[in-house]
């Protein structure tokens, strides 16, 4: 690395020499000079502003580019020739307001002219404070796009634009790079998704670089994607790259940054420090003591021994007069052996199990252009990234190129490539413990800990013997560093996405574009259980997926002024996307014949059948776009497809959809000086969706033949062969305005979007032989309101602040479902807890055993003191949307130094809490310890005075005034006793999302050292959790990317992660 | 205005064909929505033998938790075991999926009569293994449902297995196993022993349609028996037609023998070698009982500690170490799972002589004696003149009536067979057994509850058949549960 760096020092060196001279002169509008002007020499970091008077001075060379912007105007590029002396005149922007955007099938449109919402969000403003997963920076930057990302270890991120419109399928809004669609799969298994165990392996947009990215553009509503048809329905994220710009030398441009993650211990369980391991007062001859008795040392007295078999806190008081023989002292390999210790709380709590996460990234780019009019970009990112886990990484290494090549003055070619190799080793588990290895640290210390094991023993157990020593919390729980050593999990994905494009100019009204992209990857997933696993054999498992998705494109674009006022525009053109999907699944069986050696052939027992899937889609559309635009006020555009579809019956696969979008720039009528820009939108589209493949015909499961039996069973989703497209319609209103001198901007939409015959599979009792069935029903109706607000409080020469606000409030409802039913259940969870979708209700309602209430207050069992609790398990105790969601962000910019922050909130929202169900139970936090109300230890038996009094009434009204046992782990605030909605939390919180601060070195030092630009930035994310409500873990930590939501169960704690960045441009 | 010429024209007409071209090969579009990895029809014998499997497996597997397939709670109710981790299940808080039972078992066995019955036979030998097929399905059948009725009560019986209607109806528990009864004696009159039926695909019998008859006859005899209480006329005749056709030895048991790779072993297996989860020790009552007799088939059923057979207080959390766990026996992935024995048979027709029941031959001790003698036989066990001779044991000095010496003597016996010991213990009412202190109801069970998805799924039905049966509670008596 060294070495290349010295290369490119002496590279850059041995180019830069072109002459430069000091250039002077005024910038001003129709109304005089205008002061902090910002002028930059394009290509150098060489900048200066313009004084009161608009006067400025700036050293450049002959060829380069003077870039001119203030708020307001539109930017002008002024060539530097011989001349010295340059006076600029700009121009109001409300009389030239002529922004492009990148918006369906890349079409370039002026954004004056759209008639729906779209947000635009540069590349600097969202790598800022780099990820590793591009779908996190936009999380509080966009209206109505609703980010979700967890703490798993390169885990995946929810996106849901303007709500969840699809009861089953898929929400995610669908992202195309440079004209390309890149896939944004997950492959976590329904089990993972369900908190029943398994790995995140996170949503396949991390693949892109965020380095690479010069901007995306939000497109929100159906009338935005209409041309993409049915796969953009829930909006997409159009992504623009870098591409090489500027004449003359090429801009070599270096970054490094190094980022370390501390845990915020608001998300982590405070653990009691009183009581260790047991049930309750049971254990001894007579089970009437807190230890087990047991002569360990054969010298013939009995000696304490604490319950190993108990998978919970509730045991003795910790006394250090009392000496025990711990888990650890039963192993002859120990040093530990026969010792016992005092009984006290460990010296090592169980967030001594993590490591600090650090990530490197580094990455070199080369971009320019060539005389003429094409353009190159390369660049190389590499990614080095250790987690909160032992034994886990990342490593990724990305490689682009982008180039325009100018054949003549007709036709233009275009490709780009992007490669990328991501080798992941260790990803947490998730869920449920009972993963293939039984090891999700996080929800075993959340839930089932012994509060006494000390977890630098457990280190010293494992390394000093290399087993798995497991006498301790039931014998079923596995040492934790066993588990992170011996049975982890990696992947490697290698993938391509790339387009080539020719672009020829027919006449100056019509070019012809085609395009073919392609974007394919290839997948290995291993997972690895080693002899010696508690309660497992040992156990090896591969999956390989490979995925191809190709699309080729052909359009003609025409752009044509009618008359003097009247323009015309627009696209005809087709798409075919064929995609094809194949994944291999094999494991041992019954064990490995040499422990460790992780390879199918090494099974005990033959292995059974490779578990094979191969899908192919084809989607072939025609479209149309027409546009119409006259006197730059009035616009109008109405599109329309026709897909046809492999999936559907013939004789349905077939559809056309249209939308119409109109706007209306009523500020040009106005000519007002308060409002310089203002814009009306209206839109209704309507667009189909297909159904996913091989969907028409029953299948059958192929069990293990039973010997040499072979075994067939009835698969449990029961195919429909009569399936129509589904179909959405949605409207949409808007207004965009801007006040003085732009400094105050407001974009505000409405819309309402309903989606019908959605095709689902739909979970059904199973006394119909199956557990889903795919119909074609249902409707979902979203309504919500974004709002953005942007405004620039201060501006001068030497200080500016930028104020940005998102907001945005979605409210769905289930309008129908099917056949009669008017409950769709989405998923169930341990704890008898179901998500649901039902009719005349929000689509995820958390559903469960309830309080039963008398005048709004929580009845008590007057015998016992526990919560009185409805029978039934169908009461709806929460919802998962939330109310709304928000973010500001501010930047300041003093001189040379830049400082910008970004506040992240959610408001409302219901969570199921299993952790805080089981912790309660298993007596680990705080809260189930200190004193009650008689200033006895809650803990004390009820004899002693001990128990709380909950809060609630007896059922004739009177306040409560029975005290319950907090002696034992069937205590009245744990899951068995508990009803279901105690354990339900808001999931409100507002965070201080980023923080950058950017110093720019100054340009007139740095051109004595011949280089064009540096700047050192010191970055946050996740700083603070300024505000919550759930206890001991981060709201936003769900299980994993999907529909399956609003329950949370053993999610890592979330890290600050402060981290530093040095660019460096040539 | 627009200004055409000729070679721009041709191009543009160049571009729009070729849009058209590449439209135009959208016609086989379909052709790509072919499964090509998985099956869409097989032989009516592979369901069959998968539902077998299922149906054995259910009825042996058991779970630490307090959620599960119906019967893996059934040892704990039968207090022949306890769980001495997590006790709520034995403390009678429990959910149940019956989604195993209707869709592996039930759906499975549907699928294989329409599979078969789609078969037309070209021979005399192919008709009558066709009808043996059909006989063998439906005995099968009747099997699995009447394990759902004398679990649950209402359950969704002619409406169900059809993907059609979502919402199943549930049906009277009385009409459903009275219909139970009539398509088993109808199977049983088409079951022909001069014909073959699924040969090696018959998980249970390998094919014999003799063995099958004599099943079905032995099933038959314990439904009567089971509802001669709340319908003796039907259940007299039953247990009457039935008698002659009963199992008479060991060698007929309905029984499914596993094998020793996964996933064809035993559930149960599964659940206490492969799990290793020390989750279950032998529960008090049970050996309390076996010690006071020193019944040999304990070194069978338990292990020891310190030598001697410990049995855990029921429904309480436990030092797992200090009681006695399942035998070595259970630790074999191919220990068969029982679906009704020779042992069984006795005790049922020792008690159709108690009940005086027409075709009931022999005296009720002689039966007794043979059931005893069956069981210790099965497994292997020696000394039993000796034990017959004891007189808690012997018949005719046991303690109690008639129901407390032929109850307690088939619980013990049917320790591998939790089901039916709870459910023969819900009828006769013996052993006298106590729910635990803390328990969550202050009686043993009397019906599992209905699984809770279907309060979700099925709601309205299920509302409707929780109030006809008296409420969806583990306290509500089942019809034939008299006493």
């Amino acid at each position: 690395m060294k070495k290349i760096l010295l290369f490119l020092l002496f590279f850059a060196f041995a180019k830069a020499e072109a002459q430069t001279k000091l250039i002077t002169g005024t910038v001003k509008d129709t109304g005089g000079a205008i002061p902090g002007v910002s002028i930059v020499v394009e290509g150098t970091g060489t900048a200066t502003q313009t004084d009161k008077d608009g006067k400025f001075r700036v050293q450049a060379a002959p060829g380069t580019t003077l870039i001119v912007t203030s708020i307001g105007y539109s930017t002008v590029r002024m060539p530097v020739t011989t001349g010295s002396v340059y006076n600029i005149t700009l121009v109001n922007e409300e009389n030239k307001l002529n922004e492009v955007v990148v918006t369906a099938l890349g079409i370039s449109r002026q954004k004056k002219s759209l008639g729906y919402a779209s947000q635009e969000l540069s590349g600097e403003s969202l790598n800022q404070v780099p990820t590793s997963n591009i779908t996190n920076s936009l999380s509080g930057k966009a209206a109505g796009v609703q980010v979700q990302r967890n703490n798993n270890f390169g885990g995946s991120t929810n996106i849901v634009i303007r709500g969840n419109t699809s009861l089953t399928g898929n929400n995610q809004a669908l992202f195309v790079v440079d004209g390309v669609p890149v896939s944004n799969s997950t492959f976590n298994t329904a089990d993972q998704q369900g908190a029943g165990g398994g790995y995140d392996f996170g949503n396949l947009a991390s693949d892109i670089n965020p380095d690479d990215v010069e901007s995306m553009n939000v497109l929100k509503g159906a009338a935005a994607t209409a041309l993409y048809g049915s796969r953009a329905a829930n909006g997409a994220i159009i992504i623009t790259m870098k591409k090489g710009a500027g004449k003359g030398k090429p801009v070599i441009e270096l970054s490094s940054g190094v980022t370390i993650g501390v845990i915020d211990k608001s998300t982590w369980p405070k653990f009691q420090q009183e009581y260790g391991s047991g049930y309750e007062k049971i254990y001894g001859p007579n089970r009437d003591q807190f230890f087990n008795s047991q002569d360990v040392n054969g010298d013939g007295v009995l000696d304490l021994v604490p319950a190993f078999n108990a998978y919970g806190s509730f045991g003795a008081a910790y006394d250090p007069s009392l000496l025990v023989y711990q888990w650890n002292a039963f192993d002859p390999a120990l040093a530990t052996y026969h010792v016992a210790t005092p009984w006290v709380a460990p010296k090592n709590g169980p967030d001594a199990f993590f490591e600090t996460p650090v990530t490197n990234t580094n990455s070199i780019s080369m971009a320019g252009s060539t005389d003429n009019g094409g353009n190159y970009r390369f660049s190389y990112t590499n990614v080095n990234q250790k987690g909160l886990l032992p034994n886990s990484d990342i490593k990724r290494n990305n490689f682009s190129m982008s180039n325009t090549f100018k054949i003549n003055d007709r036709l233009t070619v275009n490709g780009s490539g992007n490669f990328s190799k991501a080798d992941v080793t260790g990803r947490n588990l998730t869920g449920n413990e009972s993963g293939s290895g039984g090891g999700n640290y996080s929800a075993i210390v959340r839930q089932w800990w012994q509060n006494n094991v000390d977890l630098g023993q457990l280190k010293d157990a494992y390394f000093s013997t290399g087993r798995n020593i497991t006498n301790f919390i039931g014998g079923t729980i596995d040492n934790p560093y066993w588990t992170r050593y011996e049975n982890y999990e990696s992947d490697t994905r290698t993938r391509f996405y790339g387009n080539l494009g020719l672009k020829y100019k027919l006449t100056d009204w019509l070019t012809a574009d085609g395009r073919v992209s392609v974007d394919t990857y290839s997948y290995l997933q291993e997972d690895r259980t080693n002899t010696g696993t508690t309660g497992q054999v040992g156990r090896y498992t591969r999956q390989d997926i490979d995925f191809m998705e190709s699309n080729y494109d052909l359009m003609l674009n025409f752009n044509k002024n009618i008359t003097k006022k009247l323009n015309i525009s627009g696209v005809v053109g087709t798409n075919i996307r064929r995609n094809d999907l194949r994944t291999v699944f094999m494991e041992t069986n019954g064990g490995l014949i040499v422990p460790g050696l992780f390879s199918v052939s090494n099974s005990v027992s033959a292995p059974a059948a490779p578990i094979e899937v191969a899908e192919k889609l084809g989607v072939d559309g025609i479209y149309g776009l027409v546009s119409l635009g006259y006197n730059d006020t009035y616009f109008l555009d109405v599109t329309g497809r026709s897909d046809h579809a492999s999936t559907l019956p013939e004789n349905n696969s077939t559809f056309f959809y249209p939308s119409v979008a109109a706007s209306f720039i009523f500020s040009n009528l106005l000519k007002s000086d308060f409002i310089n820009f203002g814009k009306l939108r209206l839109n209704y589209a309507e667009v189909g969706s297909s159904a996913p493949a091989n969907r028409l015909t029953d299948i059958l499961q192929k069990p293990t033949p039973f010997g040499s039996v072979p075994l067939y069973a009835v698969n449990t989703t029961k195919n429909n062969a009569n399936l129509l497209p589904e179909s959405t319609q949605s409207y949409e209103a808007g207004v965009e305005m801007s006040f003085l001198k732009r400094r105050l901007g407001l974009d505000v939409s409405v819309y309402k979007t309903n989606t019908k015959d959605q095709i689902i599979p739909v979970e059904v009792s199973s006394t119909t032989g199956y557990t889903s069935k795919y119909v074609n029903a249902g409707e979902v109706q979203n309504k919500g309101v974004e709002v953005v607000l942007s405004g620039t409080p201060v501006t001068s020469k030497d200080f500016s602040w930028d104020v940005k606000v998102n907001w945005a409030k979605n409210k769905n409802t289930v309008v129908s479902l099917f056949e009669g039913v008017d409950n769709l259940q989405l998923g169930s969870f341990r704890g008898t807890v179901t998500l649901n979708a039902t009719v005349g209700e929000a689509y995820g309602t958390l559903k469960g055993a309830d309080f039963i209430y008398l005048n709004g207050a929580r009845v008590i069992n007057q015998t016992t003191g526990e919560y009185a609790k409805t029978s039934t398990f169908n009461n709806v105790i929460g919802d998962v949307n939330p109310d709304w969601k928000g973010g500001v962000s501010n930047s300041f910019r003093y001189k040379n130094l830049s400082l910008s922050f970004l506040v992240d909130m959610q408001k409302g929202g219901d969570i199921f809490s299993s952790d805080m169900a089981q912790g309660y139970r298993s007596g680990l936090y705080e809260n189930t310890v200190g004193l009650n109300d008689l200033g006895n230890p809650m803990r004390n038996s009820l004899a002693d005075g001990g128990g709380i009094i909950l809060a609630g009434v007896a059922p004739d009204g009177s306040p409560n005034a029975v005290r319950t046992r907090m002696d034992t782990y069937n205590n009245a605030l744990g899951i068995v006793k508990g009803p279901q909605a105690l354990y339900i939390y808001d999931a409100t919180y507002i965070k201080l999302r980023e923080v950058a601060i950017t110093y720019k070195v100054n340009p007139a030092f740095l051109k004595k050292i011949r280089v064009r630009g540096l700047s050192i930035s010191a970055v946050g994310s996740n700083l603070w959790i300024i505000h919550k409500n759930l206890p001991y873990a981060d709201p936003e930590s769900g299980l994993s990317a999907g529909n399956i939501q609003g329950y949370q169960l053993g999610p890592l704690p979330t890290t600050r992660d402060f981290g530093l960045n040095v660019k460096l441009q040539f | 205005m627009l200004n055409f010429n000729f070679n721009k024209m041709k191009r543009i007409i160049i571009i729009l064909s070729l849009i058209a071209v590449l439209t135009s090969c959208s016609k086989d579009l379909e052709k790509l929505n072919v499964n090509i990895k998985d099956a869409t029809a097989a032989g009516g014998e592979t369901f069959f033998a998968y539902a077998e499997k299922e149906m054995a497996g259910a009825m042996s597997d058991l779970t630490y938790g307090s959620s599960g397939t119906p019967w893996t709670i059934c040892r704990f109710f039968a207090q022949q075991i306890s769980a001495n981790t997590y006790n709520e299940g034995s403390n009678y808080f429990a959910q149940f999926n019956w989604t195993s039972v209707y869709m592996n078992v039930l759906k499975n066995l549907d699928e294989s009569r329409r599979n078969i019955e789609a078969v037309s036979p070209l021979t005399d030998a192919a008709t009558k293994q066709k009808q043996n097929q059909l006989a063998i399905i439906e005995v099968m059948n009747v099997y699995t449902y009447t394990r759902l009725v004398e679990s649950f009560g209402n359950i969704p019986y002619k409406e169900a297995l059809v993907i059609d209607n979502v919402l199943p109806k549930y049906e009277d528990q009385k009409a459903v196993y009275t219909d139970l009864i009539s398509r088993l004696n109808a199977a049983i009159a088409k079951l022909d022993i001069s014909g073959t039926s699924f040969g090696t695909s018959d998980l249970i019998y390998s094919g014999s349609v003799t063995n099958w008859k004599s099943f079905a006859n032995s099933m038959k005899l314990q439904m009567g028996m089971r509802i001669i209480e709340a319908l003796p006329e039907l259940g007299t005749t039953t247990v009457q037609a039935a008698i002659p056709g009963v199992f008479t030895s060991n060698t007929l048991n309905a029984k499914l023998t596993f094998l020793t790779a996964q996933p064809n072993t035993n559930p149960l297996w599964v659940d206490l070698a492969v799990g290793n989860r020390q989750d279950f020790v032998a529960a008090a009552p049970l050996v309390d009982q076996m010690n006071a007799v020193a019944d040999p088939r304990r070194a069978v059923y338990f292990t020891t500690v310190s030598g001697a057979f410990v049995g855990a207080p029921y429904g309480l959390p436990v030092e797992y170490s200090r009681y006695s766990h399942f035998g070595d026996l259970f630790y074999t992935p191919t220990v068969p799972s029982i679906l009704l024995d020779y042992a069984t048979v006795e005790f049922l027709l020792a008690e159709a002589v108690e009940r005086a029941i027409p075709g009931a031959t022999g005296t009720a001790e002689q039966h007794y004696n043979a059931a005893i003698t069956a069981s210790f036989s099965y497994y292997g066990v020696s000394g039993i003149d000796t034990y017959l001779r004891l007189p808690q044991v012997a018949y005719q000095t046991a303690t109690g009536p008639w129901k407390r010496k032929i109850g307690i003597q088939k619980w013990i016996a049917l320790y591998n067979q939790g089901f039916e010991a709870w459910t023969e213990y819900r009828r006769l009412d013996y052993p006298e057994l106590k729910a635990p202190v803390a328990a969550f109801i202050n009686v043993v069970p009397k019906r599992l509850l209905y699984p809770t998805s279907e309060q979700t799924l099925n709601t309205a039905n299920w509302s409707a058949a929780s109030s006809a049966i008296g409420g969806d509670l583990m306290t509500t008596k089942l019809f034939w549960d008299i006493n």
